[in-house]
């Protein structure tokens, strides 16, 4: 429940960066973690998967920066090709 | 392909709102206190001695959520005091939209203390900042004495751990030294109180943190206050 809510959040700030560059797709999302966030890294990953599923976003790759003892819960950047 | 970095919080929506929360809380002088603690560590019961303790002219209202039902509000209004339900219908945690809506209608210009009591749960809680000026996280001693190792994140954020429930220590194997030095691994400068909503033991100290921080929150509206007309 809770990382879906996370997810739905990343997909939503994806869509808006995507639509700043007309004609790209976004690839890959990098996103920083930190071990204090409250977020399962892995249920975060499955439910970023069932959402991209089926839409312009799939496939969409993850990359999660785990920071040990921190709080940090950012979307580092996002790859795109054209 | 090209990299484009975005350097977004991922709830940024959430904390944007949240912080404009914080802002109107501090013009208003209103002490925001969030409680987060799994459920059945004795955050309903905790409010309501809390609020037994206070004269009938104390400006204080609660808003308290939970998955299902209203029952902690019914509880909670039986002193009189303003209090709000927020019933998630399934969510796992308040957040700061659920927060403001609850407000609708409350002039907080009256309040002087807004108690949260959040979703019992100590995990999503501690990812959605509610606008408040502090977390109070609350550990009762049937729990374990290794919480704080195993959910850091609501040790770490919060400003002060309340052990509760310290009556039942000579029936329970809880180690209240474990607690306190895994709770100060994780967040050295926690401060720490201990309760029993049953005997009311330690709530007079509990009460008293409370005042300091009201004080202090009243302390500096009036100086901004002062600043502006200055």
């Amino acid at each position: 429940m809770h990382e879906m809510g996370i997810a739905s959040s990343v997909i939503e700030a994806v869509r808006v960066e995507v639509t700043r560059h007309p004609g790209a797709r976004a690839t890959k999302v990098g996103l920083r973690l930190g071990e204090w966030a409250g977020v399962d890294a892995e249920s975060l990953r499955f439910c970023l998967e069932v959402l991209v599923k089926d839409t312009e976003l799939e496939p969409l790759a993850l990359d999660i920066d785990f920071r040990p003892r921190g709080s940090e819960l950012d979307i580092a950047y996002l790859e795109l090709e054209e | 392909m090209e990299r484009v970095a975005i350097e977004k919080k991922v709830l940024s929506e959430n904390d944007r709102l949240a912080q404009a929360l914080r802002s109107q809380f501090a013009e208003c002088g209103t002490l925001v206190l969030n409680c987060i603690s799994s459920p059945g560590s004795g955050k309903t019961s905790l409010l309501e001695r809390t609020l037994e303790g206070f004269s009938p002219d104390t400006r204080v209202a609660v808003v308290t959520g939970d998955i299902q039902t209203d029952n902690d509000a019914r509880r909670l209004a039986r002193f009189g005091f303003p209090v709000r339900q927020i019933t998630t219908a399934g969510a796992c945690h308040l957040d700061a939209r659920m927060v403001e809506k609850s407000l609708e209608g409350w002039d907080l210009g009256r309040l002087d203390l807004l108690l949260i009591e959040n979703v019992g749960n100590l995990v999503c809680p501690t990812s959605y900042d509610l606008g408040e000026e502090s977390k109070i996280v609350i550990l009762s001693v049937t729990e374990g004495d290794d919480k704080p190792l195993k959910y850091p994140g609501a040790f770490a954020k919060s400003r002060l751990m309340v052990l509760n429930k310290i009556d039942l220590l000579p029936y329970v194997p809880f180690d209240m030294e474990a607690a306190r030095r895994n709770a100060r691994s994780i967040h050295a400068d926690i401060e720490i109180i201990e309760t029993s909503c049953t005997t009311g033991g330690g709530l007079e100290t509990w009460r008293h943190w409370i005042a300091e921080r009201m004080r202090s929150t009243a302390d500096s509206r009036q100086q901004r206050v002062a600043r502006q007309l200055g």
